[in-house]
């Protein structure tokens, strides 16, 4: 009895929160429809019902007070999604401890951060939150749907994804590890490290399983670790993992170790030089999410090649392209182009590696990612083709609401603005952007707080 | 006959009584500070025993320390010390929610040599919830006389520290030779904070909350252990001491409420997000961004101390030829100053009852802030209830303390006028029965008139160098005073070249010169309040930025005119 009532409470607690997000209805009539996995169809309607692709076809009618949208040349495409951001959180790194799996994204969750509306204006609905590479196992991730205008970090959350973590090798984690004196301090020590974690995962799980297997009412429980808790759902293969790496052997590397350990769910983020083993990606299983065309920003991202996302999907590797930036994922649509000079990827092809294929290395492919009946309408507008240079976006709807509109772009996007902040000193983009990765995993500077420059 | 039989009767055998109780007193007290009497009328004044219940031309008495008679017919005991309030209004002394009030903060743990990061002592993780305020307790910390000047009797006193300082306790902000004669009770609250350790585990939010939910889970866990073991301690493992375990056992139980020091919105979501999933009771105190939160306060039972603390006005830039932009941005910032003043009235509105914390609040701003709050929709009534019934209802404490009734705890505030006229001044405050009088000013008028110009403010007027001593160098500029028709104003350079800023609240008096100043921090406005004694032509003070828990020292001396 008690658990049916708990059962009940956690029901209406559920449909509370699902019934907080707005859901839309809209046609968006006679555009050029990108649909990813069925191909394009021209001159067609997409109709969304409560927040679903209802229909797709041709000469479809508007219900009773649903708004229509004339997509007359123009051309309609699923929404970006981004495996690999940092904008929206108010702390990226627990850069203290090399290995952090208890903590979570989730916690963090800014909806004020105004980076959101600027993605949102590159034609993206959502993003994966990611913990910084600062340590080997770093925390939980958060995938998100930009639903821009709340103040509850609830809101924001693509509910019924899958739970992801981010994992680190190479230079930043043994960076970290030296700097304060701890293991790891170098490659190999981050591979033991990764074994002997999963080695207590192990024998956390034994000692719980005893436990409640134990009849007795005389039994004491074992310590209770959040974080062992992580990494048991990690071998269990519920929270997938992602994992920031750049160089061919350590790529390798972890996947002998998951290979060793029964996990079999593993994204690799950044991947310079995920080419080189390309199919042995592919025959574990491994997606990679890479970027188009940056590198030799540190020693180990120095042998990278533009042709990377094309030499991995053309090997059958699911690859997305992501911005791990708060400025590149304004033109993600730029980026996934490069892949056509850079490898001749089809049409097709490069528009999957910022929709369907980082939707599948999210787990949440049977929700977005294309253009199908049934899907959440989570949708991009652009004036002419995505992928050609003079694109751009036009609306942008998450689950049918529309949260950019070009005609309608109000300057000031802000949701809560500090009174005592100086109207003078807006900034709307600031130079360390680009290394987000590694923020607040050093202490706080004083000089640079007193020097006001 | 029968009454002067009465009256001779009680002259010989129960006077002399007294009397030797006194004589005892003042044995036991050499110095002869203790009061002639403990025995107190006020007359003919207005008294507000409750926020809306107001009597005129009436009476109070209190003695040994409680409230023993309130009315228009009163007898006042022979003993007491009768003082006229006429002009009087008397209300129930005022409630801090959450302050530091009456502790010291102690040093900053220093770092330990090789630190193992991941897993620091519990002292410099600051995971010290075993730890009681009463330990950083001082009697003579300035911040009692500071609070209880401005009206503030009780305090719900929080130790200083990082994630978990420790546990609360209401105090009296009275005068005492020893801190345990100032507490009222003790384990009001747990108290926690989003505060990192610096370099270590849990170094920010992220890893504040995970640190949160494990121990909370383990501190059930090793509850549920400690139990079975006092049932029967056959074959069961020994439970190992764990204070801090400990520490949660009456949060588990719901005996003890867990105060957040949430001052933004997120923090306060974040609170609410450990409350739902772990079942603690909450309070969230030091609120400063309520407005959107008025359905998740209300449908999680949370409980509200909200900040007195309030934001500077905007003050619009006075070009003539700004651009439509500016203009537009001026008013959105105003947008939202009118949000943070007026969140009180509407949270009211919503029903939620809430109190007032002062921990991020400087004493004398207090007042000014409440009338403003007042200006912004709360009503008088409204905002006294914050600071008194309210209040005492939150801690707990309604049977002694928050109206003004026979039996309750001495706790009054007489103001000169009613409390919340801009011109009223606090004449006395009584805490726990003990009379504080304060002297009414009058200059404050006349140097309007500009009939004095304070002799002391000469002092100040003129340029001084002033050196920052930062654990990053040290930092050098002039601070220009000046006099603007009466009032003190002043500005301060930097010799690194940055823009010169406004000095703020610029208080000197008795040599002790406090003021505060706002600079800009990658966009984010960082206030910084300096406060120190001037002595002749040198400067010595201490700058401290509440938003780092920080401060650093600041000397100066005055250039030669």
């Amino acid at each position: 009895m008690i658990k049916t009532s708990s059962l009940f409470i956690l029901f209406l607690c559920v449909s509370a929160l699902h019934a907080q997000t707005k859901k839309g209805d809209v046609l968006i009539k006679n555009g050029t429809v990108i649909t990813i996995t069925d191909g394009t169809l021209e001159n067609t309607d997409v109709l969304v019902r409560n927040g679903k692709i209802d229909r797709i076809g041709k000469n479809l009618k508007a219900p009773n007070g649903v708004e229509e949208v004339d997509a007359t040349g123009k051309f309609v495409m699923p929404g970006i999604i981004d495996a690999h951001s940092h904008i929206a959180g108010t702390s990226i790194n627990e850069g203290t401890s090399q290995v952090t799996a208890e903590v979570s994204m989730e916690d963090v969750v800014d909806p004020l951060d105004v980076s959101i509306y600027r993605a949102l204006a590159g034609g993206v609905t959502s993003i994966h939150l990611m913990h910084g590479s600062a340590n080997v196992i770093g925390g939980q991730n958060e995938t998100l749907k930009l639903r821009w205008g709340s103040t509850n970090p609830d809101d924001l959350r693509f509910e019924g994804a899958p739970r992801t973590i981010k994992f680190a090798l190479g230079e930043n984690p043994t960076r970290g590890g030296r700097s304060r004196g701890i293991q790891p301090q170098s490659r190999m020590g981050v591979e033991a490290m990764l074994r002997n974690t999963f080695s207590d995962a192990v024998k956390y799980r034994d000692a719980w399983n005893e436990y409640r297997s134990n009849k007795s009412s005389r039994k004491v429980a074992p310590e209770y670790s959040l974080r062992m808790e992580t990494m048991v759902d990690i071998l269990e293969g519920e929270v997938l993992v992602h994992c920031h790496s750049y160089r061919a052997d350590e790529i390798y590397m972890l996947m002998k170790v998951f290979s060793d350990f029964g996990i079999e769910r593993l994204t690799f983020q950044h991947a310079n030089e995920a080419y080189k083993v390309a199919p042995e990606l592919a025959e574990f299983g491994a997606s990679a999410s890479v970027f188009a065309d940056w590198w030799a920003y540190k020693l180990e991202v120095y042998y990278s090649t533009a042709y990377n996302a094309a030499i991995l999907t053309k090997n059958g590797v699911n690859t997305s392209i992501n911005s791990d930036s708060g400025e590149l994922i304004r033109h993600l649509f730029h980026e996934a182009a490069k892949t056509q000079k850079y490898g001749d990827l089809s049409d097709n092809e490069a528009l999957a590696l910022i929709t369907l294929n980082p939707a599948k290395q999210l787990g949440i492919d049977n929700r977005v990612g294309s253009l199908e009946k049934g899907k959440d309408a989570d949708i991009a507008i652009f004036d002419s083709h995505p992928l050609s240079i003079y694109a751009v976006p036009q609306m942008t709807f998450v689950d049918g609401v529309k949260y950019f509109d070009i005609e309608n772009d109000v300057a000031d996007q802000r949701i809560y603005i500090d009174p005592e902040s100086t109207v003078e000193n807006v900034q709307i983009f600031y130079a360390d952007d680009h290394d987000k990765c590694m923020e607040g995993a050093n202490v706080v500077n004083f000089y640079d707080l007193f020097n006001n420059k | 006959m029968k009454i002067l039989r009465k009256t001779l009767f009680r002259l010989i055998f129960i006077l002399p009584l007294i009397g030797l109780a006194s004589s005892l007193h003042a044995q036991s007290d050499p110095t002869g500070e203790s009061p002639a009497t403990r025995t107190f009328a006020i007359t003919n004044a207005t008294i507000i025993q409750a926020p809306g219940k107001m009597m005129e031309e009436a009476t109070i008495v209190i003695t040994d320390g409680l409230i023993t008679a309130i009315g228009k017919n009163v007898n006042i005991p022979s003993d007491a010390e009768v003082l006229d309030g006429t002009d009087m209004f008397i209300y129930p002394g005022f409630i801090d929610g959450m302050a530091n009030t009456g502790a010291d903060r102690p040093e900053s743990p220093e770092r330990p040599d090789n630190l193992f990061t991941p897993d620091p002592p519990n002292y410099y993780a600051g995971i010290t919830p075993e730890n009681q305020v009463v330990e950083q307790i001082k009697v003579d910390e300035n911040s009692i006389e500071a609070m209880r000047k401005v009206g503030f009797t009780i305090s719900h006193t929080v130790p200083y520290g990082r994630m978990l300082p420790g546990s609360g306790a209401l105090i009296l902000l009275r005068d005492a030779d020893h801190p345990d004669k100032l507490i009222l009770s003790e384990g009001s609250s747990l108290y926690s904070q989003f505060s990192g350790a610096p370099g270590a585990y849990p170094g920010n939010t992220l890893g504040i909350m995970a640190k949160f939910r494990n121990l909370y889970r383990n501190a059930e866990l090793s509850k549920s252990h400690s139990e079975l073991y006092a049932s029967n301690p056959t074959g069961i493992a020994r439970p190992t001491r764990d204070r801090v375990s400990e520490a949660f056992y009456p949060v588990i139980e719901k005996k003890q409420p867990i105060f957040y020091n949430a001052s933004n919105s997120l923090e306060a979501r974040r609170a609410m997000r450990l409350q739902k999933e772990l079942g603690f009771n909450l309070v969230l105190g030091n609120l400063q961004e309520g407005w959107d939160l008025a359905d998740e306060i209300k449908s999680t039972g949370t409980k509200v101390f909200m900040s007195l603390e309030l934001p500077k006005e905007p003050k619009d830039s006075k070009e003539e030829d700004k651009s439509d932009e500016v203009k537009r941005l001026e008013e959105r910032r105003m947008e939202f100053y009118k949000k943070y003043v007026t969140q009180y009235a509407q949270l009211q509105q919503a029903g939620i009852k809430f109190g007032f914390s002062s921990i991020d609040a400087r004493a004398n701003d207090l007042k000014n802030n409440l009338l403003t709050i007042i200006e912004n929709g709360l009503s008088e009534d409204e905002a006294l209830a914050a600071l008194t019934t309210n209040a005492a209802a939150l801690l707990g404490i309604s049977n002694m303390a928050g109206t003004l009734d026979e039996g309750k705890i001495g706790n009054l505030v007489v103001s000169k006028g009613p409390y919340f006229d801009k011109e009223s001044q606090i004449k006395y405050v009584f805490v726990d029965g003990v009379k504080y009088e304060y002297d009414l000013k009058t200059g404050a008028r006349k140097a309007e008139d500009g009939e004095a110009n304070p002799a002391g403010m000469q002092a100040l007027i003129g340029t001084w160098s002033y050196e920052f001593t930062t654990p990053q160098g040290t930092q050098t500029g002039k601070m220009i005073f000046t006099n603007e028709s009466g009032m003190l104003s002043g500005i301060m350079t930097s010799s690194d070249g940055t823009p010169d800023v406004d000095l703020q609240n610029i208080s000197f008096l008795n040599n002790e010169l406090t003021f505060d100043f706002s600079i800009d921090a990658g966009g984010q406005s960082i206030d910084i309040v300096v406060e120190g004694v001037v002595d002749g032509t040198s400067y010595e003070a201490e700058a401290s930025v509440a938003a780092f828990n920080v401060s650093f020292p600041i000397q100066a001396t005055k250039d030669e005119a």
